[in-house]
């Protein structure tokens, strides 16, 4: 185990180290500056600001300078909002896009599931059909209509929530909800239509013939199998649901870091599209790798390296 | 247990169901009052500032985000008045030398920094100094080119020393222009041209990052920041003129989205709020929307070294196939008016007439003109079909939809077929500075309030111009009305300059922009100047 861990490890650094070769060229490939505007400039104005924040520099000069500052995980001033560095956007959004995350993900999980299960349970049943109904909506509607129409509902016109921004528990539900929908819907769906198939398995069969209660048979027998295939998409969906969405966060006015994914590249803020990226590749690592341990304890028969096996 | 399951479907449901049938009311609320704030004595008034403030540095803030509050937090030698001619802030009063270059400012005795210091001319001269050394990297230095050695120092080659502005005592203050510039006392309402003061950035350079650390010597002080958050401003008792400021606190969100603002806005939780495009029509005809002037232009320009645009009649009868009334009343419908020129309203020449006005409409619609137009150009240049013509701007849906007015009216008008392209902000901005395309979008608001500021853009090789245009006695005239002393004369001659900038037309102006936004009843007397910032020195709320 120890052995299997220490490579993956070393894997995952490799990993990040292409990550942040691929981005950083990419980013410099494609046309634009930080420093673009509509406005009046002057050539003296441009060359000092280029001077300032060192993209006056050779590439390779620059891509060297970035290894040296991430391997102490410091990613640099922004260049947009010159008075920040990324660690800071970051330390500061991050905490923020986690929290709602994880509820979230724990809204999602368990509602998705128990939909699933419930649909699976009453195959062909009005309750089946009502289930994948609601998966189907969860999946279809966008969650900046969600989110819209949850604001103008429950906050304009009868003002249970507040509309936006992120100080109390109350601002939290609303884009918590907007936020879980498709998550949710998106497990149900798996969960029912592999928790079908689990159902019609041999052992199942032999757990009922042994006389089982049935809350026994779903919960210790058929689900656990059942849920393989959503822990598989949980780890992708975590990494990206914890780091913050750029539309729910841009509606609801959170502070999460969900915006900088998406106003860097627009504004060609160099260091933190890199800060970004670097720390979502970390995350996504992270959760896969979590995912292919959860893999071995949800279903032993999967061994997570080949020697050791059988 | 499955009963408690199906209990909490239908739970949610009925939840869903009740969601979709109510939101056909959508919109027809009516807003909520204010009710939180009226029982409490304190004022306090609930703005939004869309996103993070840039930075809180006067010379590097130098965008609408970081100038909304900045100019509430800091004051230069002037400010912008009510009626947005600049008045004496922190320059009690100033004297000019006979030649028109050298200002002198008397700074007031009461000018205190927000932690009790002296403002004094020193903090000038290295606020101004900073803002035009090289390794300061302000976007903003350009603007204190006015100054005798500034223009060298930005640009290495010249030294701190030769920018010719000084302290000659602890309160006077004075500086040198490169030539006479009536509208320098406006220029210098900028940001850019705050103070800093020397001793506190002296002890921590990174003063401006914090609420903690920061200290202005505006209406209002920094009271708290959090970052992408909110920050709230309080009043400043150090401000010499505190007892005209009425508001006890501002309270700024960060949102960035237009309908959640609205939203927000309906449910009371902001004073003022933008239009959402979807709603611009409705809220509109209900005569909830406030318009008050900006001062700049929504334009496209000609890339006079491509062909067809090279032939100045072609140019002209794209121009004339343009209807800008047609295109504010129907396509932007936020009650923009029509630019038939390039300089925006509201510019008073010393005859006391609006220059706008005065220079009349230098471009009409006129389809027939511009058929002929078209066929005269067509000969001149021997062609037999017009060169493929594509109209390119940058990725927006209200770009977009003038895009295809245009396009309309061009294949109405003169029979045209245009094709239209788009591309991301950020790559069409540094195609268009390389000349790549035929005709593109623009768009150009005031730095200053002088109707130069317009018209300087033109100039041969000017960062602005992105035409490939250029005239020798254009060049002169602008050149001319900048040193020029004598406001009439110098107003005759960005009469003439605009004349020619219009009838060589490497531009088509579209329309002038305008401050549209929705204002909580009890509150009054927020300045917003066509040029600049919104002004909250005199706002109240009751």
């Amino acid at each position: 185990m120890a052995k299997y861990i220490l490579k993956r490890l070393i894997a995952m650094v490799i990993t990040l180290w292409f990550i942040i070769t691929l981005t950083f060229f990419l980013m410099h490939s494609i046309p634009g500056s930080p420093f673009n505007e509509e406005r009046a400039t002057s050539e003296a104005v441009q060359e000092n600001l280029e001077k300032f924040y060192q993209l006056d520099q050779p590439l390779i000069v620059q891509y060297g300078n970035y290894l040296k500052s991430v391997v102490t995980f410091d990613f640099g001033p922004s260049i947009k909002k010159s008075s920040q560095t990324v660690n800071e956007m970051l330390g500061r959004g991050f905490p923020i896009s986690f929290e709602l995350g994880i509820i979230t993900l724990i809204v999602a999980v368990i509602s998705g599931i128990t939909l699933g299960v419930i649909a699976a349970l009453r195959h062909n049943g009005f309750i089946d059909y009502l289930a994948m109904t609601i998966a189907v909506l969860g999946i279809s509607i966008p969650n900046f209509v969600l989110a819209t129409m949850l604001i103008q509902q429950l906050a304009v016109n009868f003002p249970i929530f507040p509309v936006a921004t992120w100080s109390s528990t109350m601002h939290m539900v609303l884009p918590t909800f907007a936020l879980a929908t498709g998550p949710m819907a998106i497990i149900a769906r798996l969960t029912r239509s592999s928790m079908l198939e689990v159902l019609t398995q041999d052992y199942i069969r032999t757990a009922k013939a042994k006389g089982l209660s049935p809350v026994k048979i779903i919960f210790k027998h058929a689900l656990r199998n059942a849920l393989l295939p959503v822990v598989t998409i949980l780890g992708s969906l975590a990494a990206s649901i914890l780091t913050g969405t750029f539309v729910i966060e841009k509606i609801f006015a959170i502070p999460g870091m969900g915006k900088y994914f998406v106003e860097s590249i627009n504004q060609r803020d160099y260091p933190v599209i890199m800060g970004t990226t670097v720390f979502y590749s970390s995350i996504l690592i992270i959760m896969l790798f979590l995912v292919d341990i959860a893999y071995g304890i949800l279903d032993p028969r999967i061994k997570l390296h080949k020697k050791e096996g059988i | 247990m499955k009963k408690l399951l199906s209990l909490f479907l239908m739970g949610l449901l009925v939840f869903v169901l009740a969601a979709c049938t109510a939101n056909e009311n959508a919109g027809n609320e009516t807003e909520q009052p204010d009710g939180e704030d009226t029982e409490t004595a304190e004022k306090v008034l609930y703005l939004n500032n869309g996103q993070e403030p840039t930075s809180f540095d006067p010379p590097i803030g130098f965008d609408s985000v970081s100038w909304q509050a900045l100019n509430n937090l800091m004051e230069g030698l002037t400010r912008l008045g009510k009626n947005h001619e600049p008045e004496a802030a922190i320059a009690e009063d100033w004297d000019l030398s006979d030649d028109g270059k050298t200002y002198t400012f008397h700074i007031r005795e009461n000018a205190k920094w927000s932690n009790g210091d002296d403002v004094t001319a020193g903090d000038f001269v290295f606020a101004w100094k900073r803002l035009l050394n090289p390794e300061t990297g302000s976007p903003a230095a350009f603007l204190g080119y006015f100054i005798e050695g500034g223009e060298a120092f930005n640009n290495g080659e010249g030294s701190a020393d030769d920018v010719a502005v000084k302290a000659v005592d602890e309160k006077t203050f004075e500086v040198t222009l490169i030539s006479p510039q009536e509208y320098f006392l406006s220029v210098i309402t900028n940001p850019a041209f705050f103070p800093v003061n020397e001793k506190v950035a002296a002890e921590n350079p990174e003063w401006f990052s914090e609420a903690e650390t920061f200290v202005g010597n505006g209406p209002f002080n920094l009271a708290e920041w959090e970052h992408d958050s909110h920050f709230l401003m309080e009043k400043n008792d150090q401000y010499w003129d505190a007892e005209n400021v009425k508001l006890d606190k501002v309270h700024w969100a960060m949102v960035d989205d237009t309908n959640t603002e609205y939203q927000m806005f309906q449910a009371g939780d902001l004073d003022t709020s933008d239009v959402p495009a979807d709603l611009s029509e409705q809220l509109f005809g209900e005569g909830k929307v406030e318009v008050v002037d900006q001062a700049g232009d929504y334009f496209y320009r000609f890339n006079v070294t491509k062909e067809p645009f090279q032939n100045e009649n072609i140019r002209k009868a794209f121009a004339m196939a343009v209807d800008q009334q047609q295109i504010v009343d129907f396509v932007t419908k936020g009650q923009e008016k029509p630019a038939y020129g390039f300089v925006s309203y509201g510019f008073t020449d010393p005859s006391g007439n609006d220059f706008r006005e005065t220079a009349g409409d230098l471009v009409k619609t006129d389809a027939e003109e511009a058929k002929k137009l078209l066929a005269q150009g067509m000969e001149e240049e021997g062609y037999d079909t017009l060169p493929e013509v594509t109209l390119t701007y940058s990725t927006s849906d209200a770009h977009k939809k003038i895009a295809e007015t245009l396009q309309q009216m061009f294949k109405d008008n003169l029979g045209v077929e245009v094709q239209l392209a788009n591309m991301e902000w950020n790559v069409f901005a540094e195609e268009q500075s390389a000349l790549k395309f035929q005709l593109s979008r623009s768009s150009f608001l005031a730095d200053y309030a002088d109707p130069i500021n317009f018209l300087e853009n033109f100039q041969t090789g000017h960062s602005m111009n992105r035409t490939g245009w250029s005239n020798a006695e254009y060049d002169q005239l602008i050149q001319n009305a900048k040193n020029e002393s004598d406001e009439a004369a110098r107003y005759d001659m960005m009469y003439e300059a605009e004349k020619i900038l219009m009838d060589e037309m490497p531009i088509i102006p579209i329309h002038f922009y305008n401050q549209v936004f929705m204002q909580n009843e009890s509150v009054s007397d927020i300045v917003r100047h066509p040029v600049g910032y919104m002004e909250l020195k005199w706002a109240d709320k009751n």
